[in-house]
C-alpha cells in the first residue's frame, strides 16, 4: 500500500524504459512484474514476515531495486549496504538487528539467509506498531562504531507524492547513502529514465552520459576532480547533459570555476543532505557560487552557534546505538559549520574530528584500533589532512616499538588494514615517528603542520 | 638539475609499493606510458591518491625534495599531469627544477 502512488504510475508508463542497468534495459511494465514476483517469493517461499528487519546488499540492479520496492510494499525495515561494504556486514547486521540478509551478487542473483537474530528496538517497534515500511542508514561514529539511523520510511516517501519533471538520470551516488536513494525514488515516482552501473570510472560515465544522453548527473566534488584529472570528458559528447548536481563534501572553487568553463552548457547545482533529516531543497546563488539557500516544504532551518540545525517531517526517529541527537524543540544538530549572507547559507565542514573521504566519512579512533593491534606498533594518531582530489585523505602518524624500514612498514600496515577496514578508511599517508607528542594535558596530538 | 631518469626510477619505486597492495589484474607497468589516470584507468579515487602520496614520499626520500603534486595548480592546470607516467615525471621535474 505504500508504494501503491508508485505502481500507478508505472502502470501509466508500461512501455516506457524505467532502468538500464549495466546496459540492460527493463520497462517500468518489467518493474511491476519483477516487484510483485518478489512481494511473493518474500512472503510464500523465504518466510519473511512483514515488518521483518531485512539487511539488503547489493548496488542499484533490476532485482535489487524490485526487491527493495517489494519490501518496502510488505512494511519491512530494510537495512540498504553497497556491495563494497563486505568488511563490515556482520558487524552492521548485528547493529541493525538484522534478522535476514538478502544479497545480490554482480551477476544480480539474490540468496537469502536467515541470521537468527530477533530485532526489539523500540524504534523498530514504534515503526511496526504504525504498521510502516522502515528504513536504517549508517553514519559514522564518535566511537568507531558505525551509528544506525532509524526512519519511519513513509515520512520520507511522501515527498515524492508531490509530480515534479524528470530528466534522464545516472544515479551515480550510492545504494547505502540517501542520496542514491533518493535520485531513484525521484526518477522513479516521476516515470523518468534511471541508468545505474557497478563502475562509476570516469570513463564509464561518460560513456554512458553519451550512450544514453543523459541529462542528470548527481556526483560528488571528489567524482567532478576525477572527471577533470582524468580528462575522460574529452573523449565522449556530453553534450546531453543539462545538470550536475553535487553534495556529500565541501567543494573548492577551483573545481568549480574549472568545471564551468568546461561544461557551459550544464547547470552546476549544489544539494545538500543528511541521512538523519533526507534531502533539503536548494538554490544556488549563481554557478560559480558555493552560497545557497536551503529548506523547502517540511524543513526548518536554524543557526546556532555558527552550527546548522534542521528539523523536518522526514527526521530520523533517532539512532539506535547512540543517545539522541536532537535539541529539546527537536532540531537535528548537523555539526556542519555554516557562515551566512541574508537567506543565504555557505556549508563550511564539520567542525568535528570527523574525516570525510570524498563523501564518507569516518572517526579517527576507528583506524587507530586498527593499527593498534599491529605488531611492533607502539602507539598511533589519526587525522586527516586537505587533499584537492577527495577532499581528505587518511593520515596515521605511527611510533614503532623497534626500527622497521619504512616503506616495508607502509606496505605492511595498508595490507593489514585491508583485511579490516574498507577501502577509504585505509591510510594514504603513513609517516613513523620517533615520539609521538603530547600536549600539556596529556592528550595527543597530532603532528599535521 | 634532477634528470628524467632518476625521476622515472623514483616513480617506478613507488609504483613497486603501490602495486604489492593491488590485486594481479590491476598491477601497474613500470613504463613511461603506462596509462596512470587516463582513458580506462584501472585505479579508482583512493588508488590515484595513494599514487599521488607515495610518489610525494618517495621524491622526498630518495631525492630529498618535498613537493606538492596535488595544489591548485595542478588541478587547474589545462593538461592533467596524472594521465601517464611520462606526463607525471614532466611535472615532477617541472616542480623540481623550478621552471
Amino acid at each position: 500500500m505504500h508504494i501503491d502512488f508508485l505502481v500507478s504510475g508505472f502502470e501509466k508508463s508500461r512501455d516506457k524504459t524505467a532502468l538500464i542497468c549495466n546496459d540492460r534495459k527493463y520497462t517500468f511494465g518489467n518493474l511491476i512484474d519483477n516487484i510483485y514476483f518478489f512481494k511473493k517469493e518474500l512472503s510464500a517461499k523465504q518466510n519473511i514476515p512483514s515488518g521483518s528487519t531485512v539487511l539488503l546488499e547489493g548496488d542499484f540492479t533490476f532485482n535489487t531495486i524490485s526487491l527493495f520496492l517489494a519490501l518496502t510494499e510488505n512494511n519491512c525495515i530494510i537495512v540498504p549496504l553497497n556491495s563494497s561494504s563486505k568488511s563490515d556486514r556482520t558487524e552492521l547486521a548485528n547493529i541493525s538487528e538484522s534478522e535476514y540478509v538478502i544479497s545480490v551478487n554482480g551477476s544480480d542473483e539474490a540468496e537469502f539467509k536467515k541470521t537468527g537474530i530477533k530485532s526489539s528496538h523500540e524504534f523498530i517497534n514504534k515503526i511496526r506498531d504504525r504498521k510502516n515500511p522502515g528504513l536504517i542508514l549508517f553514519s559514522s561514529g564518535t566511537s568507531g562504531k558505525p551509528k544506525a539511523a532509524v526512519h519511519d520510511f513513509s515520512g520520507l516517501l511522501k515527498k515524492f507524492r508531490t509530480k515534479r519533471e524528470a530528466l534522464i538520470t545516472l544515479n551515480f551516488l550510492l545504494f547505502d547513502h540517501w542520496g542514491g536513494l533518493n535520485t531513484l525514488f525521484h526518477t522513479l515516482s516521476n516515470s523518468g529514465t534511471t541508468v545505474a552501473t557497478a563502475d562509476r570510472s570516469p570513463d564509464n560515465i561518460c560513456r554512458l552520459i553519451e550512450e544514453y544522453k543523459i541529462e542528470l548527473l548527481p556526483s560528488s566534488p571528489t567524482f567532478l576532480n576525477l572527471l577533470l584529472i582524468s580528462e575522460a570528458y574529452k573523449r565522449y559528447d556530453l553534450k546531453s547533459l543539462k545538470i550536475i548536481s553535487y553534495g556529500t563534501e565541501s567543494m573548492s572553487p577551483v573545481t568549480l570555476r574549472k568545471l564551468n568553463s568546461e561544461f557551459p552548457f550544464v547547470k552546476f547545482r549544489q544539494t545538500y543532505g543528511l541521512i538523519e533529516t533526507g534531502v533539503l531543497r536548494t538554490k544556488s546563488k549563481d554557478d560559480n557560487s558555493l552560497w545557497l539557500k536551503l529548506g523547502g516544504e517540511g524543513f526548518d532551518v536554524r543557526v546556532r552557534d555558527s552550527i546548522l540545525q534542521i528539523k523536518s517531517e522526514s527526521n530520523i526517529l533517532g539512532y539506535m546505538n547512540y543517545p539522541s541527537p536532537f535539541t529539546e524543540d527537536g532540531y537535528f544538530i548537523t555539526g556542519d559549520e555554516v557562515e551566512t549572507d541574508g537567506e543565504y547559507y555557505r556549508i563550511l565542514g564539520r567542525k568535528s574530528e570527523q574525516i570525510n573521504i570524498g563523501g564518507e566519512k569516518v572517526y579517527p579512533a576507528e583506524i587507530e584500533n586498527v593499527i593498534r593491534e599491529l605488531d611492533n606498533v607502539a602507539d598511533a594518531i589519526v587525522y586527516g589532512e586537505k587533499n584537492p582530489v577527495t577532499g581528505n585523505i587518511i593520515c596515521a602518524d605511527v611510533r614503532l616499538i623497534k626500527d622497521e624500514n619504512a616503506s616495508d612498514f607502509r606496505v605492511r600496515l595498508k595490507k593489514f588494514c585491508m583485511t579490516k577496514l574498507r577501502a577509504f578508511k585505509i591510510p594514504s599517508r603513513v609517516k613513523i615517528l620517533e615520539e609521538i607528542k603530547f600536549s600539556e594535558r596529556f592528550k595527543k596530538t597530532s603532528n599535521k603542520s | 638539475m634532477i634528470t628524467s631518469e632518476k625521476i622515472n626510477e623514483t616513480i617506478f619505486n613507488a609504483l613497486d609499493e603501490i602495486n604489492q597492495l593491488l590485486p594481479d589484474e590491476n598491477k601497474i607497468e613500470k613504463k613511461e606510458d603506462t596509462v596512470l589516470y587516463g582513458a580506462y584507468s584501472r585505479l579508482d579515487s583512493l588508488g590515484l591518491v595513494n599514487l599521488i602520496v607515495t610518489v610525494e614520499q618517495r621524491v622526498q626520500d630518495e631525492l630529498g625534495r618535498s613537493i606538492d603534486l596535488t595544489d591548485e595548480k595542478a588541478l587547474s592546470r589545462k593538461n592533467s599531469p596524472f594521465l601517464t607516467v611520462k606526463t607525471l615525471s614532466d611535472y615532477i621535474a617541472s616542480l623540481l627544477n623550478n621552471e
